[in-house]
């Protein structure tokens, strides 16, 4: 746990969060906490239900039983909608955009900016998308090309400006960094600080080792659906992530390390 | 509009974003198709540039053309609607119907209209809540459509239903009769059908919708990517069923532009309306796949049919050689837009 913020209301509870497929059971009672300004690592196999845990947050999945508080308020996420609403945003491994249109229709998209008539006001869209763009790569130039003909960090990069760019409170990320390579990978890794000083809380989907350790508060696993650890950055190593990512348990001789180095 | 010019583009404001090189290229091309045919015609035929044979052109092509503007909304969003045909008669056969019934004739083309919109709302809901592929939703639909039409009827026209129910698609604007001394009209100038404007308001009004307007900005979107846009908080649904109803509405009128041609309502009007309107669509560069497609390009298409019918006619080609000639071009059509996908 981050005790510098035992004392504040979390900015997420997700309490004993269930969901199944049919007979197969995705989530299984699984419960978690993020705090203001925190960097929580969500760790595990492909299937291992974190994916499912993200999307049921980010409103793209139906919640099967359990609660969703933000900021101690119980609320209920049918869809994206819902969860952009009290400022959960998400950037999904896929990306979600739509690849005929231009960066700004993509960073506006489902919540465009108009003008007094109603009408569309790509003009403004055009400058608020070059301005928060150009912020996170100096570069981007090619704003009114079809998403389609940008390349995978460009792609990125408006996936992560239309997650910063509104009131998030809340920021899920999935591979934010996958798809990078190392200079925007470094870009990607400012950005997540700059977000934590800034009151931010981070759920960081991720299978890059060095990424979780350099930039995670905290470190959560799941296995077969079920939460197996949630640990301080500073309390757990390498292989003893791995363990619990591969067996669902840390190493037998992890609490005895653990005294040792708090002695 | 001041701001369009800050983009650097070349087209419209929102429009260059939708416009990718190849897309205009296409355009362009079909564009070229389009000129080649009007010039090939012109020599091959002295009457096909006639200022009469041009309004016919316009007459002719303005039911292809609102049936394809709704096409082109539905098909942009990823779907196809093969009930145009059959719902333009059935809406026909309402607006028929009703007048009969002692309705005035400005009512009774809204109901057939509204009519119209109906069919295409229950093609929306079978396609978004049924989840059934809308080329099947919209062949039960062809089917469905026709049948009632003919039910209705006993598959007997309606006619005399009085003039001012042929004004719509006979009239003209700015027509000039003289009053020759031996007491016939002579018409100086036929006008401007009322078709042909109906269809520029009707394609002015889709095509500001598609570009200016957020559901425009959501049809491209779902058709584009429908996980992103939901993901995005696009309603999905919402906006398919939005082009399904419009494709109907639009049937609907077109069916009243028909019947009012014929001055009578014809439950058997429009069989194969809706492949001259998916070509209409396809020549113009709509992409079957969705995410594109835009409404001048359709009515390039439109025209591109239209002159064709009317030119081979004009030629003195022969109705059976007409048919294998437009299913070529449907073909050919179809064929660009599969080799543009898989550049």
């Amino acid at each position: 746990m981050p005790r510098h913020h035992m004392s504040k209301t979390p900015l997420v509870e997700m309490i004993d969060i269930e969901k199944h497929f049919g007979g197969v059971c995705a989530v299984d009672r699984v419960s978690l906490e993020l705090y203001p300004g925190e960097v929580v690592g969500v760790l595990g196999h492909n299937g291992a239900g974190k994916s499912c845990l993200m999307r049921i947050l980010s409103g793209a999945m139906s919640l099967g039983s359990g609660e969703i508080r933000v900021n101690g308020t119980p609320v209920t996420l049918n869809d994206p909608n819902d969860a952009r609403a009290v400022g959960i945003e998400t950037i999904y491994q896929t990306l979600a955009l739509a690849d005929h249109l231009d960066a700004p229709a993509n960073l506006f998209l489902g919540r465009e900016l108009k003008t007094r008539f109603g009408n569309l006001d790509d003009a403004r869209m055009l400058e608020e998308a070059r301005e928060v763009l150009a912020r996170l790569n100096p570069n981007f130039k090619n704003l009114r090309d079809p998403v389609y003909s940008l390349s995978g960090g460009q792609r990125q990069v408006i996936a992560i400006a239309r997650a910063i760019y509104f009131d998030t409170r809340i920021l899920i990320m999935d591979e934010p960094t996958a798809a990078l390579g190392p200079s925007e990978t470094a870009m990607v890794a400012d950005l997540i600080r700059q977000l934590r000083s800034e009151g931010i809380g981070i759920l960081l989907v991720s299978h890059d080792m060095h990424d979780v350790f350099d930039l995670c508060d905290r470190v959560m696993v799941m296995n077969k659906g079920r939460l197996v650890g949630s640990h301080a950055i500073d309390e757990v190593d390498k292989d003893d992530v791995l363990s619990l990512i591969v067996k669902g348990e840390l190493p037998s001789d992890w609490s005895a390390r653990n005294l040792e180095a708090a002695q | 509009m001041s701001h369009a010019t800050k983009s650097a583009t070349s087209g419209g404001p929102s429009l260059a974003g939708f416009m990718p090189d190849t897309e205009k290229l296409h355009r362009l091309s079909a564009l070229l198709t389009l000129l080649l045919l009007i010039v090939g015609f012109s020599l091959a035929s002295q009457a096909f540039f006639s200022v009469n044979n041009v309004l016919t052109i316009l007459l002719q092509t303005s039911v292809i053309g609102l049936l394809g503007i709704g096409l082109t909304m539905v098909i942009i969003t990823g779907g196809i609607d093969l009930s145009v045909g059959s719902v333009l008669a059935l809406s026909g056969v309402a607006t028929g119907m009703t007048i009969k019934a002692g309705l005035p004739v400005v009512p009774a083309m809204a109901f057939g209209v509204a009519v119209g919109a109906g069919c295409g709302v229950v093609n929306g809901l079978v396609v978004t809540r049924l989840r059934i592929p809308p080329f099947v939703a919209t062949l039960g639909m062809m089917l469905m459509a026709r049948g009632l039409a003919l039910q209705l009827t006993g598959a007997a026209p309606i006619s005399q239903l009085g003039e001012s129910f042929g004004r719509l698609g006979n009239g003209a604007l700015f027509r000039v009769v003289e009053m020759q001394a031996n007491g016939f009209p002579k018409v100086i100038f036929p006008g401007i059908p009322y078709p042909a404007i109906l269809l520029l308001i009707v394609a002015l009004a889709a095509a500001y919708m598609l570009r200016r307007r957020q559901i425009g900005r959501h049809i491209y979107a779902t058709g584009s990517n429908e996980e992103a846009a939901r993901l995005s908080g696009v309603r999905v649904d919402e906006t398919k069923l939005y082009a399904y109803a419009m494709s109907g509405a639009l049937a609907g009128l077109a069916g009243n532009v028909l019947m009012s041609r014929l001055i009578t309502a014809q439950p058997s009007e429009g069989v194969m309306y809706e492949l001259d309107a998916i070509a209409a669509a396809v020549i113009g560069g709509a992409s079957l796949s969705g995410g594109v497609g835009t409404i001048s390009g359709t009515m390039i298409g439109a025209f591109i049919i239209g002159i064709l019918r009317n030119g081979l006619n004009m030629a003195g080609v022969s109705a059976f050689i007409q048919q294998i000639v437009i299913g070529a071009v449907v073909i050919g059509a179809v064929w660009i837009d599969q080799m543009r996908n898989h550049r």
